[in-house]
């Protein structure tokens, strides 16, 4: 009678001695693209942004970000300043310069809803001037 | 007299809880990451006019090619040659897509006042962008 040989059944184990090396690199990865958000003096919190529907996502690094405060005081690289008059080329100036380093920039206003809309004209009207035409107003997302 | 030769501990150290302290660590950065976007409405606005265009040709834009929506310092919005009036998000969208019918180039031009909150303006440039109209443009009074 012909003998049936029995079969060996390997052992199943999944190697993880490589485990820690993968856990490091993950943490390394994180650890080099996490930026931890400074808090300015001068700041316009979340909750009093506008609510909208339609908002997209804008990569920071083509950004700039001015500030407009309920009292009309605007801030661009943290330097506060008002618009008295349409002679007062301080922000067009700024932005001209940061227009000639990077041309696809973005120009992001953060402004407080309640802020009255003449201080955003003036300031759009300064983006117009200094050719800076693609502008963001930042935004909640409406729940 | 036999000396008894002291044996050597050999010296080692635990390595087995090392992935357990990597994976919380990795937690920790996923959970506190904010990967850097802004989220916001964008717009591209017109160019200024050169000084030396000061006789600019001027085109009449008759109402089935442009849409005024006028935005009073109290929140009222004025539509063409309507009275203004108190308009909530649904109406001012049927009122939107219903322009949009009528011509899917429509021109909508915001007009808010000065003394406007700026909410009310990003409150309808939102409702414009949520009906997927393309030509928006901002003015004031």
């Amino acid at each position: 009678m012909a003998k049936i040989k029995q079969t060996k059944k390997r052992e199943a184990f999944i190697p993880t001695g490589s485990m820690s090396d993968i856990a490091f690199l993950l943490l390394l990865f994180f650890m080099v693209s996490t930026v931890f958000v400074q808090e300015k003096k001068f700041w316009v919190e979340r909750d009093r942004w506008p609510v909208a529907q339609s908002i997209e996502r804008i990569p920071r690094n083509n950004t700039t970000t001015i500030y407009v405060m309920k009292n009309e005081t605007i801030l661009l690289d943290d330097v506060p300043t008002k618009i008295e008059s349409e002679e007062d080329v301080m922000i067009a100036n700024a932005l001209r310069s940061k227009k000639s380093e990077n041309p696809e920039i973005v120009v992001c206003f953060r402004t407080d809803r309640e802020t009255k809309y003449g201080a955003m004209s003036d300031v759009m009207r300064q983006l117009q001037n200094a050719e800076t035409l693609v502008v963001a107003f930042e935004a909640q997302k409406r729940q | 007299m036999k000396v008894g030769r002291k044996r050597k501990g050999k010296a080692e150290i635990p390595t087995s809880s090392m992935s357990d302290i990597a994976f919380l660590l990795i937690i920790f950065f996923m959970a506190t990451t904010k990967f850097d976007v802004k989220e916001g409405i964008k717009l591209v606005l017109p160019a200024a006019a050169p000084e030396s265009a000061q006789q600019a040709e001027t085109i009449q834009l008759g109402d089935d090619k442009m849409t005024r929506l006028q935005i009073t310092a109290d929140g009222s919005i004025a539509i063409n040659k309507d009275g203004a009036r108190k308009i909530d998000n649904a109406e001012l969208d049927s009122i939107i897509q219903q322009k949009l019918r009528v011509n899917d180039q429509m021109i909508f031009k915001v007009i808010t006042d000065r003394e406007a909150q700026y909410n009310e303006m990003i409150r309808v440039v939102d409702r414009l962008k949520a009906q997927k109209a393309e030509k928006i443009s901002l003015s004031t009074n």
